[in-house]
């Protein structure tokens, strides 16, 4: 290789709108609009008696006479003025002229300002009277079912047709290169069919022409094409837009083409799906043919009604396909407009996120997890390309056959996902849903080696030029998958929406559901104003009628005082649990003032009111350090109160009981511990001693209601602080309770 | 109209019950009178503070129809010829919110309604001990 880089794409500079030259079969004069001569093909004096020099400044009036006399004066004139009132010339072409005794066509065109008077011989190759023929040729290639059967037969019916010794369909592929996809030929010659084309054989400004001009014509590759002469006046020469021409003269570089391949003359028709440029039908001759204008129309015809067949057959053919994955998605939009788990809803039924595409293997990255379905990359590889997906995709969709290609690391797993397709579903939290298809290893015939295209000639010096090998060259595409199609592409991108609609709903179902918890923690507000108001007064009535009773009427035996008794007992019980979950739930509401409270005097009120209140006289009660600690001074009154009423009440068959209580401080923490030698809990309740109403199997005989430690831990996350404790059976407990600093 | 030892405003015809019970064991001769309304509460007040009487001692329970325990405990203290008679706030609730407000508002005890008659007489006697006996030297 050398560092300068030549190859056939510098064809794509080449401006072959404007050759300045016209094919030697027929010549070509331009008028501007004042219809006065403004260019004229060299070649007219093979057909008229006169030079092209001498044509031009002069008006068109002047052509007519050197046509046969029997034509009445300024009809040239008079087609042009219709055809500029019309817009259009097509009604007009052909016009029968004759030269030299011989019938020629005048095919007029507007190209910019000018307008193109094109002389071509009526006489043609073909015998047949294509308007009779070209209807039963319709119909036989309308007959094939299958896109392949009717692109074989409309290859032989053009044949049959316009006769040339090779007709091809040529499709283009997305790189832009194409293949032949059928072929009707002569006996004796070689098939290309199945045989690829580098994308650089029909460059892009070619391609564009191929749009414009349904047909093209080149008759004879060996004859020398005809310079176009303009006015000397115009000072440059300015070269004519020949676009629209028909006797365009050919790029060299596509002479040198097709002389290569041997062929002598071509002629394309293009072939249209949805304003693209599908395909062509190139036909080859390899001798001089030129076919009439008539003959190349009825050819177009054809192009045309093979290219809207096109649309309905490419689109029949995926139909099937395409209705299931339609199906697969309507079934998972379904699931996810049901509600529930988005994830679950496209992952774990049987027609799941695989099902809308042909990929065999899946991955959805939602919410921290990665759900995987069918051939997928090993854990540590999906995570780096799930990553690479995550920073590289810009769009909502990226999709490509070659990831090895544009992703080094897919090379090591380019057996399950050569091909991938993903679409992202939150950018923000990196959310997306990708397909992968496996390697496809295939073969590719190039018509040639299609990366030489540069000749070194007996001098040594490159030269650009076609390649001059057309012999099968194989080529092995590695890291390659098959291709997504329009309509995976467009399931997917149906899907995507679906989904993030879905996320959306569920967001606002979320943010309902918040509104409706505020609710009900307002209502359980003022059910707990309820509780304290409506319930405690009423049970006065019946504790304060009980002791009234109890001690006013004399005349009450001693079975009714016993009854009245429980009565009072059983009032008591029930206020003291209505405080507790008042209290409790005071906690839920309550706004937090934290001061620095001094623990020595609150741990010691609290002990000389339980020791009190608990009765219990041989207690040996020590408190260690007492670092202030930072927090809700009524609050943490409570945490201890609870802590220090658990552990005197359940250690006091304990002899002793003994209760200690230190303080410590980390450099982020005030730790409290609450030891005592009392029944201790058992290892497996540790979890739900904090849960409301739950009492340990050995607290019976204890009083309790089984809200304290339910408060406690209420109070403790209310502070963002910890609580955690250490117990054996039979022997103690330490609960511990650690309180951030006051920074 | 005698001019009441204590003013009680409850709503609750069971406590007023037990309380009237409660004050004439403890001492028969205490004037208690009870009105179940905020709004009349402070109407009375204000027609004995024109005759220049007024009651030793009110008790307020914080939840009544009418005026608010609490705003008939705001609009006392901001009566001149009232403002120097003690205010007891007596109610069930608890609640540090309500305990703190009331206090603010100037009442000058807050007691919780203690649960039985047996701790309602001990109570009750322990404020009239403190209110009455001795508030008449100051009044």
């Amino acid at each position: 290789m050398t560092d300068y880089q030549v190859d056939l794409t510098n064809c794509d500079k080449e401006p072959i709108h404007i050759p300045g030259k016209v094919q030697a079969h027929g010549f070509l004069v331009a008028v501007d609009n004042q219809f006065v001569i403004s260019y004229a093909s060299e070649n007219i004096s093979a057909f008229l008696p006169t030079q092209a020099a001498d044509l031009l400044g002069q008006k068109v009036s002047a052509l007519e006479h050197l046509l046969l006399q029997q034509e009445e004066t300024g009809f040239i004139s008079q087609l042009l003025l219709l055809g500029r009132h019309t817009k259009s010339f097509e009604t007009i072409n052909p016009y029968k002229v004759i030269i030299n005794r011989a019938d020629h066509n005048l095919i007029l065109s507007q190209t910019g300002s000018y307008f193109l008077l094109e002389f071509e011989p009526d006489s043609t190759a073909t015998e047949v009277d294509i308007h009779k023929t070209i209807g039963r040729s319709v119909s036989e290639m309308l007959a094939g079912k299958q896109l392949k059967q009717l692109l074989d037969n409309a290859a032989q019916q053009v044949k049959q047709l316009i006769g040339y010794d090779r007709i091809m369909i040529y499709k283009f592929l997305d790189d832009g290169h194409g293949e032949v996809i059928a072929e009707y030929k002569e006996d004796y010659l070689e098939p290309f069919l199945g045989l690829h084309y580098p994308a650089t054989d029909i460059p892009k400004q070619a391609r564009e022409l191929y749009k414009k001009n349904l047909t093209r014509i080149i008759t004879d590759v060996n004859a020398e094409s005809s310079p176009i002469l303009g006015m000397a006046s115009q000072g440059e020469e300015k070269p004519l837009d020949l676009t629209c021409s028909a006797l365009r003269a050919v790029s060299p570089i596509h002479i040198q083409y097709l002389k290569n391949m041997g062929v002598t003359s071509s002629f394309s028709i293009s072939l249209m799906y949805k304003d693209e440029l599908w395909g062509l039908i190139a036909c080859h001759n390899y001798s001089p043919r030129f076919i009439n204008y008539k003959a190349r129309e009825a050819s177009k015809l054809i192009g045309q009604i093979i290219s809207s067949a096109l649309e309905y057959k490419q689109d029949e053919a995926n139909v099937q396909k395409n209705e299931q994955f339609k199906a697969a998605y309507n079934e998972l939009s379904d699931m996810l407009r049901k509600g529930g788990d988005i994830g679950e809803a496209i992952t774990q039924h049987e027609t799941n996120i695989l099902s809308v595409t042909d990929a065999t293997g899946a991955v959805l990255v939602y919410e921290d997890k990665i759900t995987s379905l069918g051939q997928v990359p090993d854990k540590a590889d999906l995570e780096n390309l799930v990553n690479w997906l995550k920073k590289n995709m810009e769009d909502r969709i990226y999709y490509t056959h070659q990831l090895p290609e544009v992703y080094q690391p897919a090379k090591n797993f380019s057996n399950v996902a050569s091909g991938i397709l993903a679409c992202t579903l939150s950018k923000e939290m990196g959310e997306l849903i990708a397909w992968f298809k496996p390697e496809q290893l295939s073969t590719i015939n190039w018509a040639g080696n299609p990366n030489k295209p540069v000749e070194v000639d007996a001098h040594g010096v490159m030269n650009l030029s076609p390649r001059r090998s057309f012999d099968v060259w194989q080529e092995t595409v590695r890291n390659s998958s098959e291709r997504w199609t329009r309509e995976e592409i467009a399931n997917v991108l149906k899907l995507r929406d679906e989904v993030v609609f879905a996320i959306n709903r569920q967001a606002n179902e979320i943010r309902l559901l918040n509104e409706k918890l505020k609710q009900a923690y307002e209502e359980l507000d003022t059910f707990s104003f309820t509780v304290s108001h409506d319930l405690r007064t009423p049970l006065s009535t019946i504790k304060n009628y009980s002791e009234l009773l109890l001690e006013a009427n004399q005349s009450l035996d001693d079975d009714a005082k016993r009854i009245l008794r429980k009565v009072i007992a059983g009032a008591d019980k029930l206020n003291f649990l209505i405080k507790e979950v008042l209290n409790y739930s005071r906690v839920g509401r309550a706004d937090l003032e934290y001061t620095d409270i001094d623990m020595k005097s609150l741990v010691d009120e609290i002990k000389n009111d339980l020791v009190v209140a608990l009765n219990i006289r041989d207690l040996q009660f020590e408190v260690g350090d007492t670092p202030l600690l930072y927090g809700d001074r009524t609050m943490v009154t409570q945490v201890f109160a609870n802590l220090l009423n658990n552990a005197i009440k359940y250690s006091a068959k304990s002899n002793p009981p003994k209760v200690r209580v230190e303080g410590k401080e980390t450099s982020t923490e005030v730790i409290y511990s609450i030891n005592d030698n009392g029944i201790g809990i058992d290892l497996n309740y540790y979890n739900r001693i904090f849960d409301l109403f739950k009492r340990m199997d050995n607290v019976r005989g204890y009083e309790g209601t089984g809200v304290g430690l339910a408060i406690v831990k209420r109070i403790i996350e209310k502070h963002h602080a910890r609580i955690w404790v250490e117990s054996e059976l039979g022997v103690g407990t330490i609960f511990y309770v650690a309180f951030k600093r006051n920074v | 109209m005698a001019v009441p030892d204590i003013l009680y405003v409850e709503d609750n015809e069971d406590f007023v019950d037990v309380v009237e019970r409660a004050i004439g064991q403890i001492d028969g001769t205490t004037v208690l009178r009870t009105i179940d309304d905020g709004a009349l509460a402070l109407n009375t007040l204000e027609k004995l503070a024109e005759d220049k009487a007024k009651p030793k001692l009110i008790l307020l329970d914080l939840n009544l129809p009418g005026l608010s325990g609490l705003d008939l405990l705001r609009r006392i203290k901001e009566t001149q010829s009232l403002r120097y008679v003690p205010i007891i706030m007596f109610s069930t609730s608890d609640n540090p919110k309500d305990i703190r407000s009331s206090l603010e508002f100037g009442a000058n005890a807050y007691v919780t309604k203690p649960l039985g008659y047996t701790n309602l007489v001990k109570c009750l006697s322990a404020m009239h001990e403190f209110w009455l006996k001795t508030s008449s030297a100051v009044a």
